[in-house]
């Protein structure tokens, strides 16, 4: 008998050091690191406007880099990002919440508007969802390698080498994921997966997190 | 068991009842134990939450190297204590000297803690704002602050990489020419890891809880 009221009072008691100890241990609730700062920037997209980091505030953004004259080198960066846009209904964005895809021109002495937006047909972006831009030639460099720690080298015949980068930035202006390499399961599985992980932590960001989203223009000075 | 046993006048079924009531009391100390316990352990596991976007660089805050009014100032120079950066410019209208006024404040309810924070304004205005300018204004809102800028390719670095969007826009007469900006705060713990960036909207009550917490870990 008091045996079995012993047990009575520790089984709950065990039950629950259990249930913390996997949460813990398996962590259930997925999150995205917190890499760094993402750049701030002024762009020129392919309709001749401007392109800023506030603008893209808010939204959860997919860069690439690269240039108009790449040609097939580009191609496999290219198709990634179509194909992740092909797979966006499998990511449960709340719905005020807008993903973007940017692909910044390092080669802006050669890729004006016209040429971006000639590129962009080539490649499929819509100039909409998927915008390409540049920017003066100082500031790009500012941008693509001291802020998304990327790299890119003229090589002598007018063509680049450079690093074929997917970086993931959120609403909040931080960088969630870096994808360089093609591992087992190729970076749009894992891209979109991750996408999936970014679009929950929204769904349930309170507080200031919340109010980074709702108040994007009040980051600004404006007159 | 005879019939006796169920009237309770007998002593043998007031020592089963002793017993149970003891087993009872024994269930209820573990059971208050374990919940008291596991309240603690989880108090201490939660993370204090900032308000703002909080960053786990493993990388430390990039390098700044700008002149102030009293020579030059670089991020080095803070090493061991809390450093909130500012980026604006002292045409500024209103944002700037809002979120001055209100750091200032801040500093204020920090008390004496402040000593060992650093309040830093770059100016996204290079070509009108000098060392002296900057220096200057930025005293009027406590005297601690300091106000710094370079060459205008230095500070495109720098704010690029602050994550801070800055490009001129069409002003009045009065004014001149505005800039437009992120007018975000980035506060850098003792380590020299940026850690967390602050909207403009938050209090002058939140960024001091911010910097304590920074102050104390």
């Amino acid at each position: 008998m008091s045996r079995k009221a012993i047990f009575g009072a520790a089984i709950p008691i065990v039950a629950i050091l259990l249930a913390t100890a996997s949460f813990v241990v398996f962590e259930p609730i997925q999150v995205l690191p917190r890499i760094r700062l993402a750049p701030g920037f002024s762009l020129i997209d392919q309709h001749g406007e401007s392109l800023t980091s506030e603008d893209l505030r808010g939204s959860v953004t997919l860069y690439t880099f690269g240039y108009s004259r790449c040609g097939a080198p580009c191609d496999r960066l290219n198709a990634t990002v179509s194909e992740i846009m092909d797979r966006l209904d499998e990511v449960d964005m709340d719905p005020e919440t807008e993903i973007r895809f940017v692909t910044i021109s390092f080669d802006p002495d050669t890729d004006t508007p016209e040429r971006l937006d000639a590129y962009a047909e080539e490649i499929g972006a819509d100039g909409d969802r998927w915008v390409l831009a540049t920017a003066r030639p100082g500031h790009v460099e500012n941008v693509v390698k001291a802020g998304f720690k990327t790299w890119f080298e003229r090589r002598d015949d007018g063509t680049f080498s450079y690093d074929p980068a997917l970086v993931l930035v959120d609403g909040w202006g931080v960088v969630r994921g870096e994808y360089r390499y093609q591992t087992q399961t190729s970076d749009a599985d894992r891209i979109v997966r991750h996408l999936d992980v970014l679009a929950e932590e929204i769904r349930n960001a309170h507080g200031a997190a919340a109010l980074a989203y709702e108040a994007a223009h009040l980051f600004l000075c404006y007159p | 068991m005879d019939i006796t046993a169920s009237t309770p006048q007998t002593p043998d079924t007031g020592a089963r009842w002793r017993k149970r009531l003891r087993i009872g009391v024994v269930a209820l100390v573990v059971l208050a134990v374990g919940v008291y316990g596991a309240r603690t352990v989880l108090a201490r596991a939660r993370p204090y939450v900032f308000h703002g976007s909080v960053i786990q660089s493993t990388e430390k805050a990039p390098q700044v190297s700008l002149q102030s009014g009293d020579g030059p100032v670089s991020l080095a120079d803070f090493a061991g204590e809390v450093v909130v950066l500012y980026f604006g410019y002292t045409f500024c209208p209103d944002v700037c000297p809002t979120t001055l006024a209100k750091m200032a404040r801040a500093m204020d309810l920090l008390g004496d803690r402040s000593d060992e924070v650093n309040v830093v304004m770059i100016s996204v205005d290079p070509e009108r704002d000098t060392p002296e300018i900057v220096s200057e204004y930025v005293r009027h809102f406590d005297p601690r602050f300091i106000g710094v800028t370079g060459p205008p390719e230095v500070i495109d670095r720098v704010a690029t990489v602050y994550g801070v969007y800055y490009e001129k826009a069409e002003g009045s007469a009065a004014t001149g020419y505005l800039v437009n900006h992120t007018a975000t705060l980035m506060v850098i713990d003792r380590e020299g890891y940026l850690k967390v960036v602050l909207p403009f909207e938050g209090t002058a009550e939140e960024i001091a809880a911010d910097i304590e917490y920074l102050l104390e870990h």
